[in-house]
């Protein structure tokens, strides 16, 4: 196990810098003077504007730039953002708890509501429960969940007045949440039945019923058991779309997280904010995979013990 | 490296292999309910796209065509918008912009991405193991930081988004390819072609592209319910479609401030979007089932 | 166990089962009836489509649900009838009075539960057996069945045990109960024909130990004659004929079952013969050499996170062995032997890491790649999967015209004309020409890939257990084409396969391979009949006969470390062996 996990380690390090490099490249793929792009509009002057450029290395040879941007990475430095000029590490990580919570509580939602139709549609399947299960998962799937979230905002907030529109407190958290995981509970839920069909039609199933074991025990000791461990494989990519599904669901409830913060840095062209943010998404998600292939590899005995 | 087949001969070659059972899939299609819907749909969507000018009722671009933020009634079938706009003849125009949308995008992902996953899982060796390397990490930056990456380098706007939208994917459809190829290069077929000695052209276009394409048609058309979300949402964020242009997902943010007084304005264009995309899904899932019998028998 | 030792434990009427619904409906089973006596072995045997497992797992009510309906028939067990009891109580028998073993050990266990629950589990949900009292009876089978250090192995997963030790575990958790009747379904079709041996082994002296009764499911005829006391033969659901195991094999009654046992192959039938039998008039003879291969070595190294790492497996160790034209040269192995290996290596489809392979002269390992592909016209391959091997999106005529048009030697007209001609030669209707791989049954699929390798008249054919995924009777036939073209044509055979009878039937030379080596090679009569090696004659020891006459011998006992796995050395002519 200690190899698989290192392997994963591993890879996500590569991940993350190959997100540097290409963050690097990033600015050079600009058409046009990327500094008078950033900077043009404040009145600066071309000595100012020179000024700058030597600041963020551009005038050097890009090797020479990737250097200094990895030196100045790891002393915690991801350079200062156009608008507000603010150092970005520090932006991002104010936002960030924010979005955070909302990643987090959308996963357990979309865990519990999701996997939980999954099984129930698997287990009875093709009975009208299945069908039923497998309709309402293919309408949330095709519903745009910015759609979703207007709708809720609608009902709960504006026409029954439930629930707060906007705010940073636990109460104007849950309806984003439960946007973001409703959504994404119906991807969850086909995922995990056709996962869950698979393992049924195993010959370990069929060996577990040859000995008489009780539906329940066959169910849930053998085929839940047994199923949690491809299901858990899915959850790493899950993460990393409902980060980038908070993008989004933060601009409609207006929760300030990390996702607005990119939506306007793209809008204003703030190139250090963008890169930082980039930096700091591929970051978050591929320690996120890490820590699920972690609990990948204590569920699935045949690395655990290899 | 071209065989002793001339290239007509690989043409006619392929002509008869991609012929088969083209009349039982169709009816496989009509047959299963999911793929009848979709089909209905999607075709419902092209029929509008295309006939536009011809049933829209007003022009989506005039302003004031009817009183501002007028409920659905009579005249205004799905009410008017806060520039006093059709949002009906809104809809069927913006019917064009998301099949435009579906259409680029999917068509930059998919023969990028086809390229890509034939070429790694062809080669093997160095040159798979880099590429697919690249195309994972790429694959995991996710596809919005891709495109908002794309959009923050060349500007907004919902040619440049779909674009981007495009190039976001390609990470996708090349994983696909690539462990499709590798599944039928491993089946007995192949290293049979081998050993009857057919050259890199026979092999990947006689042998892996008409068992890979199967794959690609399906997955294709889910991407395009991808797609069209991810446009939808974009624009919605601002990236995307710029006013006046009548795309849904632009419409729905436009609506966001006024959704107490005119919950119409929100409700038709995220239905429009749900219900394509829908199309597009069942469409999909009913290709799927409708090539899948044919591999199981004895 | 019933005290009127004359009624039968087990009782099948009338039964039959179809899948589907209506009138096209699959009828798996129709009218089977038979009895099962206490402390007999009743071997059920047929071919594939023959209902044979259909009609077991109705027994126990694990037929799908939905797909497969029970249309009549009782079963009587115990003074009830099983078809007709409730899920709950045939649940209660199920795994404790009536027990199951399936064929395929390497999924039949659950992957993520240790062994001790498993085998645990159906005790203590069915005696009503504390957990502790549970562990003890599940080590004392462990230990029953042959397995080592069962408290070790009550904590292991299957994934840490091999094929043949997850069979033993399946035996010991389906004997565990001291059930009255086991259902045993092709119980060692998946395994090595050594370990085969011993699990055969092992389930006799289990069943003369407990008493209980076995319904054994087979195809294989040589494992009735070692196994049962009395036979059913079915085909295409109905039963055929049913007697003692003496009456079935000596005075066969039905057309099909002396058909059945006719197509067997029987190692030693053939003893007496310094080659194979022929099939034509005035056959081609082995001639000059064709092929000539010498210390090739290959293994297969794991990938490390950014190169190969250092060990690995070797596929092939330091294997040569010469090819006369019109010869068939037998490699025989069982998994893991290398015989698949070396197959490809001597075709060029995988590269080996040194060794020399030299056809008609030529130094293969030499030709650059445009220069094998024109040297494929000379050799060709056959694969062991019918269904797999050929390309299901193209038309029978273009897959065995194919290598024709590859090497340009046909077209248009001339093309079709031979590709007629090929199907013709092969037992096939050219009209079938415009059909797809799946219109065809395994047997015509099986003729098409030789149709394909014939078509460009190569000189040397490799085979990969070309009949091995075949019905026996169709297997008979597919040899019979074989051996047909080989004197009519002069080709040369390298034929890999595990089955020793088969071996006997089709080659002229035999090469015994065990973990990558050549342990002994030399003409049929002197390693089939006079084997040295040890490895050799333990393999032709568990061979299951089809014949009531010879009993195998007891199996020799292989201690690993002692195999001599040395370079060959020849101790009679032509006749050379591991030292």
């Amino acid at each position: 196990m200690g190899k698989f996990i290192l392997q994963r380690l591993l890879a996500a390090l590569v991940t993350i810098w190959i997100a540097t490099i290409a963050v690097t490249i990033l600015i050079h793929l600009v058409p046009g003077d990327p500094v008078r792009i950033m900077y043009g509009s404040f009145q600066t002057t071309p000595e100012e504007l020179e000024a700058i450029r030597v600041r963020l290395g551009l005038d050097q040879p890009i090797w020479t730039q990737y250097l200094m941007y990895l030196e100045r990475l790891v002393q915690g430095d991801l350079g200062r953002s156009i608008v507000g000029d603010q150092p970005v590490l520090d932006v991002l990580l104010t936002r960030f708890p924010a979005t955070l919570a909302l990643t987090v509580s959308s996963l357990a939602i979309a865990i519990v509501v999701g996997m939980s139709l999954g099984f129930l549609a698997a287990y009875k399947r093709g009975t009208w429960v299945d069908v039923g299960a497998m309709v309402l998962a293919i309408v949330g799937v095709s519903m745009p969940h910015f759609w979703l979230g207007l709708l809720l905002l609608f009902l709960f907030a504006l026409q029954l007045q439930w629930l707060p529109v906007a705010g940073g407190d636990w109460r104007s958290l849950l309806l984003p949440a439960l946007t973001l995981g409703l959504a994404n509970a119906a991807v969850l839920a086909r995922l995990t039945r056709s996962a869950m069909i698979d393992i049924f039609d195993q010959d370990f199933i069929r060996t577990a019923r040859a000995k008489g074991l009780p539906r329940s025990i066959v169910l849930y000791r053998h085929a839940l058991r047994s199923g949690l461990v491809p299901v858990v494989s899915m959850l790493g990519l899950q993460f990393a779309y409902l980060m980038g599904g908070a993008i989004v669901i933060e601009n409609v409830f207006a929760w300030n997280g990390v996702g607005r913060l990119a939506i306007e840095a793209v809008l204003s062209r703030d190139y250090p904010l963008i890169q930082g943010f980039i930096l700091f998404f591929a970051t978050v998600v591929a320690l996120a995979s890490v820590v699920i292939d972690i609990a990948y590899a204590f569920l699935d005995p045949r690395i655990r013990y290899s | 490296m071209i065989h002793s087949s001339s290239t007509a001969e690989l043409a006619d070659d392929l002509a008869t292999a991609s012929a088969p059972r083209k009349r039982s899939f169709w009816r496989a299609l009509l047959a299963s309910p999911s793929g009848l819907i979709g089909l209905v749909i999607v075709a419902v969507l092209i029929f509008a796209a295309l006939t536009a000018p011809v049933i829209a009722p007003y022009d989506p671009l005039r302003m004031a065509a009817g009183p501002r933020l007028d409920a659905p009634s009579t005249s205004y079938l799905m009410g008017t918008d806060d520039f006093g706009r059709d949002v009906l003849s809104r809809i069927i125009y913006g019917a064009r912009l998301t099949l435009q949308i579906g259409v680029i995008a999917v068509g930059i992902s998919l023969s990028c991405g086809l390229l890509l996953g034939l070429v790694a899982g062809y080669s093997s060796g160095w040159t798979e193991r880099v590429l697919m390397r690249l195309v994972d990490v790429l694959f995991s930056f996710t596809e919005i930081v891709i495109a908002l990456a794309c959009l923050a380098i060349f500007g907004v706007g919902l040619t440049n988004a779909m674009i981007a939208i495009g190039i976001a994917s390609i990470p996708f459809y090349a994983r696909v390819t690539h462990s499709v190829v590798l599944v039928e290069k491993g089946k007995p077929y192949f290293e049979a072609a081998v050993a009857a000695g057919a050259g890199h052209l026979r092999l990947i276009f006689l042998h892996l592209l008409p068992n890979v394409v199967p794959t690609l048609i399906v997955i294709g058309t889910l991407g395009v319910s991808t797609a069209i979300l991810a446009a939808a949402g974009l624009s919605f964020l601002g990236l995307g479609a710029q006013p006046p242009q009548p795309e849904w997902g632009f419409m729905l943010s436009s609506s966001r401030d006024l959704i107490s007084r005119a919950p119409w304005m929100m409700i038709f264009p995220g239905l429009a979007i749900a219900t394509t995309v829908l199309g597009f899904n069942l469409l999909g899932d009913g290709i799927r089932e409708a090539l899948d019998p044919r591999q199981t028998d004895r | 166990m019933t005290p009127d030792t004359d009624a039968p434990l087990l009782s099948v009427r009338d039964l039959t089962i179809s899948f589907g619904k209506g009138r096209h409906r699959n009828v798996a089973v129709k009218d089977l009836s038979y009895d099962l006596r206490a402390g007999e072995t009743l071997a059920i045997v047929g071919e594939s489509g023959s209902g044979k497992s259909v009609s077991s797992m109705a027994l126990l009510g694990l037929l799908p649900r939905g797909a497969a309906t029970i249309e009549a028939g009782t079963a009587r067990f115990d003074g009830r009838d099983l078809l007709h009891l409730s899920d709950e109580q045939l649940r209660g028998i199920r795994g404790d009075r009536v027990t199951m073993i399936f064929q395929e050990p390497m999924t039949s266990l659950t992957p993520v539960l240790r062994i001790g629950q498993q085998l645990t589990e159906a005790l203590i949900e069915h005696k009503g057996m504390s957990r502790s009292q549970a562990a003890a009876r599940g080590r004392e089978m462990l230990t029953l069945v042959g397995l080592d250090d069962a408290p070790r192995r009550m904590k292991q997963f299957p994934h840490e045990l091999s094929g043949g030790m997850r069979q033993r575990v399946m035996i010991a958790m389906a004997m565990a109960s001291d059930p009255a009747i086991l259902l045993a379904d092709e119980p060692t079709t998946a395994l090595d024909v050594t370990v085969q041996a011993q699990i055969l082994d092992l389930m006799r002296d289990l069943k003369a130990r407990f008493g209980t009764s076995i319904i054994l499911i087979t195809h294989d005829m040589g494992v009735v004659a070692e196994m049962a006391d009395r036979v059913v033969v079915m085909r295409k659901g109905r039963k055929i004929e049913e007697g003692t195991v003496r009456e079935i094999f000596e005075t066969p009654q039905q057309d099909y079952t002396k058909a059945l046992l006719a197509a067997v192959p029987r190692l030693g039938a053939h003893a007496a013969a310094a080659e194979p039998r022929q099939v034509v008039d005035g056959p081609s003879r082995p001639g000059a050499r064709l092929l000539h291969t010498h210390g090739m070595s290959k293994t297969f190294r794991e990938r490390g996170l950014f190169a190969a790492k250092a060990g690995g497996t070797a596929a092939m160790q330091d294997v040569g062995f010469d090819l006369a034209a019109g010869e068939t040269l037998a490699l025989v192995g069982e998994s893991g032997s290398g015989k698949s290996t070396t197959g490809r290596a001597v075709l060029r489809l995988l590269e080996l890491d040194q060794g020399v392979i030299e056809i008609g002269g030529t130094d293969m390992r030499r030709l650059s790649g445009g220069a094998v592909r024109k040297a494929r016209r000379e050799m060709q391959m056959i694969f062991q999967d019918p269904f797999a091997s050929l390309n299901p999106r193209l038309s029978a005529g273009r897959l065995v015209a194919e290598p024709m048009v590859i090497h340009g030697l046909a077209k248009g007209r001339e093309l079709q004309d031979r590709t007629e001609q090929l199907f013709t030669r092969v037992g096939l209707e050219a009209d079938h020409m415009r059909r797809f791989p799946h219109e065809f049954s395994g047997g015509q699929r099986q003729r098409l890939s030789i149709a394909r390798a014939l078509s460009v008249n190569p000189k040397l054919i490799v085979a990969d257990e070309p009949t091995s995924a075949l019905d026996v009777s169709v297997q008979a036939q597919v040899l019979e084409l074989m051996l047909e073209l080989q004197q009519s044509l002069g080709l040369a055979y390298l034929f890999i396969s595990h089955d020793m009878a088969v071996v006997e039937e089709v080659a002229h030379r035999v090469a015994v391979m065990r973990r990558g080596r050549i342990v002994e090679i030399g003409p049929r009569q002197a390693v089939l009949n006079d084997p040295r090696h040890p490895y050799t004659r333990a393999l032709l020891a568990a061979v299951p006969v089809p014949d009531l006459t010879r009993t195998r011998g007891t199996l020799p006992t292989l201690d690993a470390s002692t195999l001599p796995t040395g370079p060959l050395t020849e101790i009679a002519p032509q006749h050379m062996v591991a030292s």
